[in-house]
């Protein structure tokens, strides 16, 4: 036992004696990599490592933070029954719009990817606009709004299949429906983009292989070859699509109201900028932020894993 | 990752085409043999556009004739006779629009070869709901900008019409009067937008491409941790980091300037790893003959390397406009004077009822800039996202 730690302590001395002497040939790449690594520090790793240290104290910006361990976490659960609500809408938002859009950006990628090239130009810039629309989603307060003038209103009135106009926007009932529909408008972002590159540098001589192997449909197609090979940027959707599903924020707070009717449109990071930015109350929200941050890296591992077994 | 984006076919016969004949010969696929007649397809989509324009025209006089009634104080002419030309020409209009539309398909689809494992019926099924889909993603844009034409009356009117019947430009030069009354002259927050989205874009195209050399093209101790990292750093949201940044940024002494929304963009993970995983497609040859050369790093990275990278570094310079341009800044940002454009025109779209119609000019503005630059840049664009995917 004693000499295979020894051998093992050996190797890994060689090993780093191995990289430092390379190391120093390559001086001149770490220098290259220096100014965006020092901003890439400042800015991404050294917020996430204070979010965490302010998490376990209870800091207000005016006094120093006071440790105070896990408190901010079990107060979290057992106290803020607001927090739970956001959590529970925040994943009922996330479990739909994170592998609907997915999905969907995907499907409607491989559609568009036979057209001729004009039509599938016009047909990227008329799916990828809503995404990049800035905020162009308050259009639909006015579609959604709750008096007869809202046009869905109107129209369903016109239409006699309700009697009165719906809050669409105030009834808890209704808001997160219209909140996930609008998600979903805006879902197809830089994975969609993403895939309809990939789907155009897919091999084509693979489908004539598959041809002569006895694929007979476009889906069996599309399972044994297509998405095979589409692994990459599949990957890369789906790390984009976790993020925009889980932060949801701008959305229900422009169109539910922040806060919103029982807080029925409250999401983790509507929670967190209530305590961070209006309570001031930075530990509680650091520790909202480091539950979040869990939870996106968590479903990024188990997608990937279950990416791993697409085609095979 | 190839990128045959516009994929040239040679004149000689590939694999496909000599599958394709003896699958012919074989009677797997029967090719449409018979020549289309593109003269019988312009009759009839002429015949049909002069019937929607009469459905138009007719449903138009109706319109007038109850507008004008309203205006004489009289009852409008509710007869039986109007309503029903009405509703004939509104399934008319449905019925010949689907119906033309179904037949234009045919009419694309039926003359192609059709390739193996594509079903007539198939592609006709995808393409019907590819246009509907793309119908309903389109519909809130285009009320946006059909809003934003709207006179204010029409804004209010019930029942509401998606599309304005008098266009007018009043929302626009409302907004300006309403900017030019502001206590911060408009100028001014134009000029701090285009300098945080100019600077911030220049800076993070140089910092991050030099970074993504490195890491692409030499292996070092420490480049693969340092990629994965980055990578993971993607999911963070400005709103994960937002509280712990303004704690940073004031430790900095950064609060209230344009530096506090400009250095964070320079180390957007985004461009960073697309820049990367593009330059990764370059030859190594091609550095390499340059070591022979005698060229520093330096010298390869200006010289050859980013000339060789245009669609990327052009993809990133879209994505940080995009995102810069988009920014209100508001949380590290206090000084009036020091407000980005976005910022000032959401506070005219939060004004209420009483700036409806310059809000829907707002959000018009807003979105047509990045749109355009989408549009003017999809192919690079496009060329870039073909490299984008994350090996494991």
């Amino acid at each position: 036992m004693k000499t295979l730690t020894g051998k093992y302590i050996r190797m890994k001395r060689e090993q780093l004696q191995y990289d430092w002497e390379k190391a120093k040939r390559m001086k001149v790449c770490y220098l290259f990599l220096l100014p965006y690594a020092l901003l890439f520090f400042t800015f991404f790793i050294l917020p996430i490592c204070t979010s965490i240290y302010y998490s376990f104290t209870n800091y207000n910006i005016l006094e120093p933070p006071k440790f105070v361990g896990m408190q901010n976490y079990i107060n979290l659960v057992l106290q803020d029954e607001v927090f739970l609500t956001a959590v529970r809408n925040t994943l009922v938002i996330a479990v739909i719009t994170g592998p609907v859009g997915y999905i969907l950006s995907f499907l409607f990628a491989w559609f568009i990817n036979e057209l001729p090239r004009w039509l599938r130009t016009l047909a990227v810039v008329v799916f990828y606009a809503p995404s990049i629309a800035g905020n162009a989603f308050y259009i639909f307060s006015i579609i959604f709004r709750g008096d007869a003038y809202g046009y869905l209103n109107s129209f369903l009135l016109d239409m006699a299949l309700i009697d009165a106009p719906k809050l669409w926007l105030t009834d808890p009932n209704y808001m997160l429906t219209v909140i996930v529909i609008v998600i979903l408008w805006m879902s197809m972002g830089t994975g969609f983009l993403s895939f309809v590159a990939g789907l155009q540098g897919v091999d084509r001589s693979m489908y004539e292989a598959g041809y002569v192997d006895g694929i007979r449909n476009r889906w069996q197609e599309l399972y044994y070859i297509t998405l095979p090979s589409m692994k990459p940027m599949l990957l890369f959707g789906a790390v984009m699509s976790i993020t925009s599903a889980f932060n949801v924020c701008d959305v229900p707070r422009a169109l539910a109201g922040y806060p919103s009717t029982d807080y029925a449109a409250r999401t983790i990071v509507t929670h967190l900028f209530d305590y961070g930015f209006s309570r001031f109350e930075m530990g509680y929200a650091s520790a909202i932020a480091t539950v979040l941050f869990l939870l996106m890296i968590l479903c990024n591992k188990a997608i990937q894993s279950m990416l791993r077994k697409v085609g095979t | 990752m190839s990128m045959n984006t516009a994929p040239n076919k040679p004149a000689k016969k590939t694999r496909g085409d000599i599958l394709h004949e003896q699958m012919v010969l074989r009677g797997e696929i029967v090719e449409n043999k018979e020549p289309v007649s593109h003269k019988k397809f312009i009759i009839v989509s002429a015949i049909i556009m002069l019937l929607l324009i009469a459905v138009v025209v007719v449903s138009f006089v109706r319109v007038d004739a109850i507008e004008s009634a309203a205006l004489q104080g009289l009852e409008a002419p509710e007869d039986a006779a109007y309503a029903s030309i009405y509703m004939v020409g509104k399934v008319a209009g449905i019925v010949l629009g689907a119906g033309y539309l179904f037949y234009a398909l045919i009419h694309v689809l039926a003359p192609k070869r059709r390739k193996p494992n594509r079903s007539f019926w198939g592609d006709l099924g995808i393409y019907l709901m590819l246009c509907v889909v793309a119908v309903a993603m389109a519909f809130p844009l285009v009320f946006s900008v059909a809003s934003s034409l709207k006179p204010l009356d029409e804004l209010f009117r019930f029942p509401p019409k998606v599309f304005p019947q008098h266009v007018t430009l009043d929302n626009f030069s409302d907004l300006f009067v309403t900017l030019s009354q502001s206590y911060v002259p408009f100028s001014r927050y134009l000029v701090n937008t285009v300098f945080i989205t100019f600077i911030g874009t220049f800076g993070h195209v140089v910092i991050a491409s030099m970074a993504a050399f490195v890491l692409a093209k030499y292996d070092f101790p420490g480049g693969k941790t340092f990629f994965s990292i980055v990578v993971t750093a993607l999911m963070f949201s400005g709103y994960v980091t937002g509280i712990p940044n303004y704690v940073i940024m004031s430790k900095l002494n950064m609060i209230d300037t344009y530096w506090a929304v400009i250095l964070p963009a320079f180390a957007a993970p985004i461009g960073l790893f697309l820049m990367k995983q593009f330059m990764e497609g370059l030859p190594d040859a091609l550095i390499e003959a340059a070591h022979l050369d005698g060229a520093g790093e330096l010298r390869i990275f200006w010289s050859i390397v980013l000339p060789n990278v245009k669609p990327a570094w052009l993809t990133i310079i879209i994505f940080s406009v995009q995102s810069l341009w988009n920014t209100n800044a508001a949380t590290v940002i206090y000084s009036e004077s020091k407000k980005t454009l976005v910022y000032a025109l959401q506070q005219i779209q939060a004004g209420g009822v009483a700036r409806t119609g310059q809000a829907a000019a707002v959000t018009v503005i807003v979105m047509l800039v990045p749109i355009t630059i989408f549009i003017l840049s999809q192919s690079n664009i496009l060329e870039t996202m073909a490299s984008s995917g994350l090996k494991d």
